[in-house]
């Protein structure tokens, strides 16, 4: 060390005790290397966006029973009951999105200067596994707002650890806790999201800014480049590195304050941005769960869409290599990275390769994104501006054969019969095919004729009776729900059923 | 060698740097620390808010909850207890509870009606006919039973007196539970 600390009875109480100075000049007060870029501060806005997670999660834990009776219940009941419930609850689902955005854009900074390269071979390995940590707290907590969503979601990302070749089937029922997704499943994902998985992230992110501290910051590499042998496993880089970077260290910006400032700046940016977007956008909940729903369509969170959308682009028995490949080999390559690529070149317009391989990573999940989203919108029908399901998709396919001609959907259709764009807030489903199979069974007067089998079956009138319950309306502007069905009684269509009063509504 | 790092305090000076650099310095401490508490404190509000919303929650809407339909059928002179059942919003979870109070009249005209929760310890009071008074089974706490003062034993404070009113011959009540072991009636 250098020179004898002053008098020791000089310091104070703590600082006699704990050497304070001693840990302020080992962790802050460090000289680093001189041209860092406001790219640098993204590792630090990640881990501020964690430490957000961390403290909105422990709060979240108090207001959340992982029981699917109810989970969903708590949900609603934080948000609309709990002071800030509902801010706080969109504060972690957007900061989830925060955390993978950050966290993907860390690695792309230091996959692009370079920085993985010697020495720091091994702290890339550790980010790699903080980067699928992440990605396992997306998985997890997704499911546990235990809402159609949620369940479908899980559902199939589950399912897709059981096309693994010899071990799916296992795999499948350790992750949902047995052979169906249900209460096992959640206490299970809840228990890796609260406890498994934040204990592995504190001991990666120990350890990984342990090694910043160690190693210090990467100097820029431009710096690192000149003169340097031409693979990092040569005898003489390690001589030259040493040399460079110590030269690099000596234009007195000091990891504290001149670093940090930075960071702050950049934390405080990304954490107002975090708040305005939840604030103003909040955090989605859907129905409950419901597992005997056929119709629903399942989409994961948006940084697992790519994935899912590759899936797509495989059907048959090719899906399950591709599900299982792709993943597998994204881990080879990540992990083995630092150590396969020893050139010692850091900049990208030294390394064509390397920056192909992130380009064509990078525009492929961007495209596989849009293509993602495409399909989702598509789904949406202009009228009700909401995903259809497949039934009710096939009915509006119907609607537009046999009823457009008559009546009015959204301003466009015949004149001859009512206006049908809210009638879902009207009538029931139940009621709508009863009526479609023999309108002058209730209304006598009607105009409209019969459509009962033969004219069309009641697979066909049940997927429109499904079309038309979902018009009520475009989200934000729907109409009040007032289902006023009356059915004639007995229904004359149906003999040998037993006569209907209005549905619970 | 830099090792020894720029001094951020006015008394050891630091003659090899120049004071434009310690103010700069002294500029980003603030700004980090100004900022940072800023950050911090944008991070947290709404953890702390949701952490501490039992504390200052709005006390539940007064419900009052049927207990005679004829207030002609009742005892006088005697307290009577009534049973309901009483819903109750538990959070998230709406559960259904037995509850019990002490109800007395002189006149069948106006009632007066007690928590049947022991001030002093919380046990279940009952009635002694013999001594024409209230009785914990717990302390051996006694209470009047026109008043509800307390007459004998540990309890700290009289029997909780409820909100009673009578409407077109049905007696209604506010079932509200109260702190026990304290002389003072604060309601939990």
């Amino acid at each position: 060390m250098s020179e004898p600390d002053p008098s020791i009875s000089e310091r104070g109480w703590l600082d006699r005790r704990l050497d304070l100075r001693g840990l302020y000049r080992g962790l802050l007060d460090r000289p680093v290397p001189s041209g860092l870029t406001w790219w640098h501060t993204l590792g630090s806005a990640t881990l501020a966006v964690f430490l957000v997670q961390l403290v909105s999660g422990l709060v979240l834990a108090m207001f959340y029973a992982p029981s699917p009776d109810h989970a969903y219940n708590s949900i609603k009941f934080l948000e609309q009951q709990v002071a800030a419930g509902r801010v706080l609850r969109a504060v972690h689902h957007w900061g989830s999105s925060a955390m993978v955005v950050l966290a993907l854009l860390h690695t792309l900074r230091v996959f692009a200067m370079g920085a993985y390269k010697y020495p720091r071979e091994v702290n890339w390995i550790i980010g790699v596994g903080l980067l699928g940590l992440v990605l396992g707290f997306g998985f997890t907590g997704y499911l546990l707002p235990w809402d159609q969503r949620a369940y479908w979601a899980t559902q199939v990302g589950t399912s897709i650890a059981s096309t693994v070749p010899y071990i799916g089937g296992d795999l499948a029922l350790l992750l949902k806790g047995g052979s169906q997704l249900g209460a096992a499943t959640l206490t299970r994902f809840y228990a890796f999201h609260v406890l498994w998985l934040p204990g592995g992230i504190v001991v990666l992110i120990a350890m990984h800014l342990a090694m910043v501290v160690r190693q210090g910051i990467a100097a820029p590499a431009r710096l690192l480049e000149t003169g340097a042998p031409a693979r990092t496993d040569d005898a003489e880089y390690v001589e030259h590195y040493a040399r460079v970077y110590e030269g690099s260290k000596q234009g007195g910006v000091r990891f504290w304050p001149d670093i940090i400032a930075k960071d702050v700046v950049a934390s405080l940016l990304v954490i107002v941005v975090l708040f305005v977007v939840a604030w103003w956008a909040g955090a989605p909940i859907e129905a409950p769960a419901d597992p005997t729903d056929n119709s629903y369509i399942p989409t994961p969170e948006w940084y697992f869409l790519p994935f899912f959308q590759l899936l797509k682009l495989f059907p048959g028995s090719m899906e399950a290599t591709v599900a299982i490949g792709v993943p597998s080999l994204l881990a080879v390559v990540f992990l083995g990275l630092p150590l396969f690529d020893r050139r010692s070149t850091r900049r990208l317009r030294g390394r064509p390769f390397a920056a192909l391989g992130a380009s064509v990573l990078l525009g492929g999940s961007v495209v596989l994104l849009g293509a993602a989203v495409r399909d989702a919108q598509q789904t949406v029908a202009p009228e009700t501006g909401r995903v259809l399901s497949s039934v009710a998709r096939a009915g509006r396919a119907t609607f537009r054969r046999q009823c457009a001609s008559c009546h009015v959907v959204d301003g466009s259709g015949g004149s001859d019969g009512p206006e049908l764009t809210l009638v879902g807030a009207r009538h029931s489903i139940a009621w709508l095919h009863s009526f479609i199979e023999n309108p002058s069974a209730f209304h006598a007067d009607s105009k409209m004729s019969a459509f009962g089998p033969p004219s069309l079956s009641h697979q066909e009138i049940e997927e429109i009776a499904q079309y038309l319950s979902a018009l009520r309306g475009r989200p934000g502007k729907e109409a009040a729900l007032a289902i006023r069905d009356t059915f004639p009684s007995p229904i004359p269509s149906a003999p040998g059923r037993a006569p209907q009063t209005s549905p619970p509504n | 060698m830099t090792e020894q790092g720029v001094p951020l305090t006015r008394d050891d000076s630091a003659p090899e740097e120049s004071r434009k650099v310690l103010r700069r310095r002294r500029f980003l401490v603030t700004l980090s620390g100004v900022l940072g508490a800023f950050a911090g404190l944008l991070a947290t509000a709404p953890s702390l808010m949701a952490l501490f919303s039992p504390v200052f929650r709005k006390p539940a809407a007064s419900r009052w909850t049927k207990v005679i339909d004829d207030v002609n059928t009742v005892d006088v002179g005697v307290p009577f207890k009534v049973d309901f059942t009483e819903t109750i919003n538990d959070a998230w979870i709406e559960t259904r509870a037995l509850r019990s109070v002490w109800l007395y009249t002189d006149d069948a005209v106006s009632f007066r009606a007690f928590s049947s929760v022991c001030t002093h310890l919380g046990c279940s009071v009952g009635h002694d006919a013999e001594q024409k008074r209230f009785h914990c089974p717990c302390h051996h706490g006694l209470f009047d039973v026109k008043t509800g003062e307390v007459l004998g034993g540990p309890p700290p404070r009289p029997l909780d007196s409820l909100p009673v009113k009578v409407v077109d011959g049905e007696v209604f009540i506010q079932h509200l539970t109260f702190r026990t072991g304290i002389a003072s009636k604060v309601e939990t």
